[in-house]
């Protein structure tokens, strides 16, 4: 299946339940049982039923605040006699005032029930009554002491002035006792006892997108106790996750990493998450596909080899529920590159070694893709193909063995650095010489790694007979498009080319305009013949862009075929629908 | 400027009255001036607030007026005490109003809809009073959820609201009006006279506790409740007990022990008194044959166990303290006679008890 109908299918368990709409009046009692119930949340179950409804809750809260302003306070009370009660107990439940939004819709609600001119002492009454319960969310706030209320007052010091300081101060002070009840563990005078940090997570829930508390998430998330089973509430781990990757919250590294290492569900959210991100429908440049990816922390956090092998399990069974799409192909490229980068960043902390990242593979292959081709120099770039290809050959190849996972796992190996096999398909195009066996049977692997060897070794003759036309068509001054089209005709005698066989050559003629002399002339003329179709145009976008990324990468100088490259790029992108 | 430093007069006057009963005649016209001029000092607390000069002269009027207000007698309650307040000033009065039960239905009414717009209205500035006020909301209910975080012991609760009255308490003596060098004491000779003693006593020693902050740079906006420089704020404060005794008597009195030997162990000054203290507790005790015990010649004298407790305490803290301590001691034992044998000296028997007689 593609790669999006893909994404749908995933999306189905995660999506938000479908809001009832069975209708607002029964909405409204469903509601009302459920606030009665919840009373102020002060037992662990009703605390726990809060924070499971609180997002719905709060839509229900908006409906009725669009419901409310369209009427004036007396038809309200007539609509619903019942209102003052629902908002009254909205009110006190302290789990709910503390979540998102919900207390700012929650006055505009009562501010709807505020009559300008009450007529009777009936509507004396519901303003008055009102007015206390915005009293109570805005201004309200007693400590059990009157001596401290006294201070404050004879400081000339209001709720509102010290509010923000006494929560920052609160946060500390739990910040502190959790960290060092995490460092000192039995050594501390005031041990924290498990049911206090479970509690404080389960009041952070509605709190989470609340800038003075990341200080207190943070601390939760880092802190590890020492009891053998998870302390903190699962229901915290999805609210922050949820935060973070709605960009609510900002985390540190560390805590993020904590959090997926703690809680599987939030690491699979956050990978379905850059999923839906890179394989959208539109595509996506690899620029931009790099930055999702560093922005997600993903890369990062996937130095911790724990995360990094979900990840990459979630990327496999991508790439084989959408047979080899090449958007879930291109994202995992990048997504290794931001990886490798990432941990050379931390080479000084190395902790694991590059087996633990890849298990399922023999080590001197993943010490040779790992090589960066900027620190060897152009010239020696055929030995370092050359002895991937042998390995990878042999291991394919070799049917007895079954040690390194059969063809798909090397090919799936492979891919990862899937910018060797770029690197081969130029090679091949640039150079004079005459085509070295293992770089075609490297380029005719990477295309169709499930060829038996007879396809591959035809895949391989076919690949080498087109290279040899345009190898004399390479130094031309009298090159056509015409002639491009001959060197890459099929034979007429033979079986017709295989789809991805064919696919292979469109990409080496491709580099061929890129890098022969006379290529920028007839570069348009060949690509309206060679893709004629929006799938072959997208194809041709997705080349001319992998292309550009990696010299840039690479850093290499190639000022003539980067500004055609570039040039190519843009006119297909505005002639078509591929961008 | 002078227009200017009208208007900020008129605007404490207004906030002033927002608080009381005056405003019963209020129709929404005039909430609706009464919140344009809090917008205009707004405005000008954006604009002005790298103008070091329209800063000062404006922090100079708000002082004068506190001033008067001081020594008219009644105790000041200020409203606008120095420059930031005017970034929150559309804040102070919109919760003032909210609160106030003597406004009428129909400026109630209007001020809601001011306030409160409802969704989708466009920011003309990014921080909308609306905002401020729902942030405000929010963390109260935080507040209130974390408090219940104590599962009985509410240490965290009770230790974070006596550092946020610290941190309050020193941030108005760093507002009080410094023209006249009494001002600071002043100040906290009144509030001394009028709040309750006991919280007071402890406010203090968590102002003299608090870990003393970098200085921030010049016209960057903190929190109320945040001080730059606490210690300032501490300076004063230690000037001000060393000062008056009765006070530094309470204080020494009725703090918790180890309380004391921690705010003795960060001010030197303090130690010294406190140490002055106790030795002069120790000379009003006589020895009873009968009991075998130390006791006061009154009942407001300290008794041997909590000079005991004290001296304890302080000969468990760190270095310099606990040797000026022992020093202490043994320079008034020798004073004393320097008997080695229990009953006839005070300090003799502190010393045994302590296990550092000799």
């Amino acid at each position: 299946m593609c790669a999006h109908c893909f994404l749908q299918c995933l999306a189905g368990p995660f999506s938000k339940m479908a809001q009832d709409s069975v209708g607002f009046s029964s909405d409204y009692q469903f509601w009302m049982q459920k606030l009665s119930v919840w009373d102020q949340a002060s037992t662990l179950e009703t605390q726990q039923d809060t924070c499971l409804h609180l997002p719905r809750f709060q839509e229900f809260l908006r409906q009725v605040y669009e419901v409310l302003k369209e009427m004036d306070s007396n038809t309200i009370i007539e609509r619903f006699p019942t209102i003052g009660q629902l908002l009254a107990k909205t009110c006190w439940n302290p789990f709910i005032l503390a979540f998102d939004e919900s207390q700012k819709i929650l006055i505009w609600c009562l501010c709807c029930l505020i009559n300008k001119e009450p007529q009777n002492s009936e509507e004396s009454k519901l303003n008055s009554w009102t007015r206390g319960l915005l009293s109570h969310i805005l201004s309200a706030f007693r400590f059990d002491t009157k001596e401290v209320g006294l201070f404050t007052q004879g400081l000339g010091f209001a709720p509102a002035d010290y509010c923000p300081g006494l929560l920052k101060n609160m946060v500390l002070s739990l910040v502190s006792e959790l960290r060092e009840n995490h460092l000192n563990g039995f050594n501390t005078q005031r041990r924290m006892v498990p049911e206090k940090i479970r509690f404080l997570s389960r009041v952070c829930i509605p709190l989470v997108t609340l800038p003075d508390i990341e200080p207190l998430v943070e601390a939760l998330l880092i802190y590890h106790g020492h009891e053998p089973q998870e302390v903190l509430w699962p229901e915290f781990f999805d609210a922050v996750n949820e935060a973070f990757l709605l960009k609510k919250i900002s985390l540190p590294i560390s805590a993020v990493v904590c959090l997926w290492l703690r809680h599987l569900p939030s690491l699979e959210k956050a990978t379905l998450h850059l999923f839906d991100k890179l394989i959208s429908s539109q595509r996506n440049f690899l620029r931009r596909i790099e930055c999702f990816l560093k922005d997600s922390l993903l890369p990062e956090a996937a130095c911790h080899p724990a995360i990094f092998r979900i990840v990459d399990e979630m990327f496999r069974y991508a790439l084989l529920e959408t047979d080899g799409a090449p958007e879930v192909l291109a994202a995992i490229q990048v997504f290794t590159r931001c990886f490798v980068e990432a941990l050379e960043k931390k080479n000084k902390q190395l902790k694991f070694t590059f087996k633990t990242y890849f298990p399922y593979a023999s080590p001197s292959l993943v010490m040779m893709l790992l090589q960066h081709p900027k620190e060897i120099p152009q010239e020696l770039w055929h030995q370092p193909l050359k002895h991937i290809s042998e390995m990878l050959r042999e291991m394919v190849e070799d049917q007895t063995h079954g040690s390194y996972g059969g063809p798909f796992e090397c090919w799936f190996l492979f891919v990862h650095f899937g910018g060797w096999a770029d690197i081969a398909a130029e090679q091949l195009v640039m150079s004079e010489a005459e085509p070295p066996e293992a770089l075609l049977w490297l380029l005719a692997f990477s295309y169709s790694p499930r060829d038996r060897s007879l396809q591959r070794a035809q895949t391989m003759t076919e690949v080498k007979a087109v290279l040899g036309h345009l190898k004399k068509l390479f130094r031309s001054p009298t090159l056509s498009a015409k002639d491009l089209q001959a060197a890459a005709a099929e034979s007429q005698a033979r079986d017709p080319r295989p789809p991805l066989c064919q696919k292979l050559i469109r990409r080496l003629i491709l580099n061929f305009l890129l890098w022969a002399p006379g290529g920028h002339v007839i570069a348009r003329e060949v690509i309206t013949l060679m893709a004629p179709t929006d799938e072959l145009t997208h194809e041709m976008t997705g080349l001319l862009d992998q292309t550009l990324y990696r010299w840039d990468h690479l850093c290499m100088e190639a000022p003539k075929s980067r500004k055609l490259a570039r040039e190519l790029l843009e006119e297909l992108c505005l002639a078509g629908t591929a961008c | 400027m002078e227009s200017l430093l009208q208007h900020l007069e008129r605007f404490s006057e207004l906030l002033a009255v927002s608080r009381t009963t005056h405003v019963s005649p209020w129709d929404p016209a005039t909430v609706r001036r009464a919140l344009q001029w809090a917008r205009y000092l707004r405005h000008v607390h954006s604009r002005f607030g790298r103008h070091v000069r329209i800063r000062t002269a404006l922090e100079r009027r708000l002082q004068k007026r506190w001033r008067q207000e001081g020594t008219s007698g009644s105790f000041p309650v200020p409203g606008l005490t120095n420059f930031q307040a005017l970034g929150r000033c559309d804040l102070l009065l919109s919760l003032r109003l909210l609160e106030n039960r003597a406004l009428g239905d129909a400026a109630y009414h209007y001020l809601l809809q001011q306030l409160f717009p409802g969704p989708g209205v466009p920011d003309a500035d990014e921080e909308t009073l609306q905002g401020s006020l729902v942030r405000l909301a929010r963390r109260r209910s935080a507040v209130h959820m974390l408090r219940f975080t104590g599962y009985g012991e509410n240490s965290v609760l009770e230790d974070s609201v006596l550092k946020t009255q610290a941190e309050l308490l020193l941030q108005r003596l760093r507002e009080v009006p410094k023209a006249e060098g009494e001002g600071p004491s002043r100040f906290l000779s009144a509030l001394w006279d009028r709040l309750p003693q006991n919280n007071f006593l402890k406010v203090i020693a968590a102002a003299l506790l608090l870990p003393p902050s970098s200085p921030r740079p010049q016209g960057e906006e903190l929190e109320l409740g945040t001080p730059k420089t606490p210690g300032q704020g501490g300076q004063e404060l230690v000037r001000w007990l060393l000062a008056k005794s009765d006070v530094m008597a309470a204080f020494c009195h009725n703090l918790p022990v180890g309380l004391l030997t921690s705010v003795a162990g960060r001010h030197p000054e303090l130690s010294r008194a406190y140490l002055g203290l106790l030795t002069d507790w120790g000379r009003h005790l006589r020895y009873d044959l009968e009991k075998g015990t130390w006791v006061g010649a009154e009942s407001q004298h300290a008794s041997w166990e909590e000079l005991y407790g004290r001296f304890q305490s302080l000969c468990q803290a760190p270095p310099p303290l606990k040797d000026e301590v022992l020093t202490a001691l043994e320079s008034c034992k020798a004073q004393d006679g320097d008997f080695q044998v229990p009953g006839l000296s005070i300090w003799t028997d502190l010393l045994l008890a302590l296990g550092r007689g000799s």
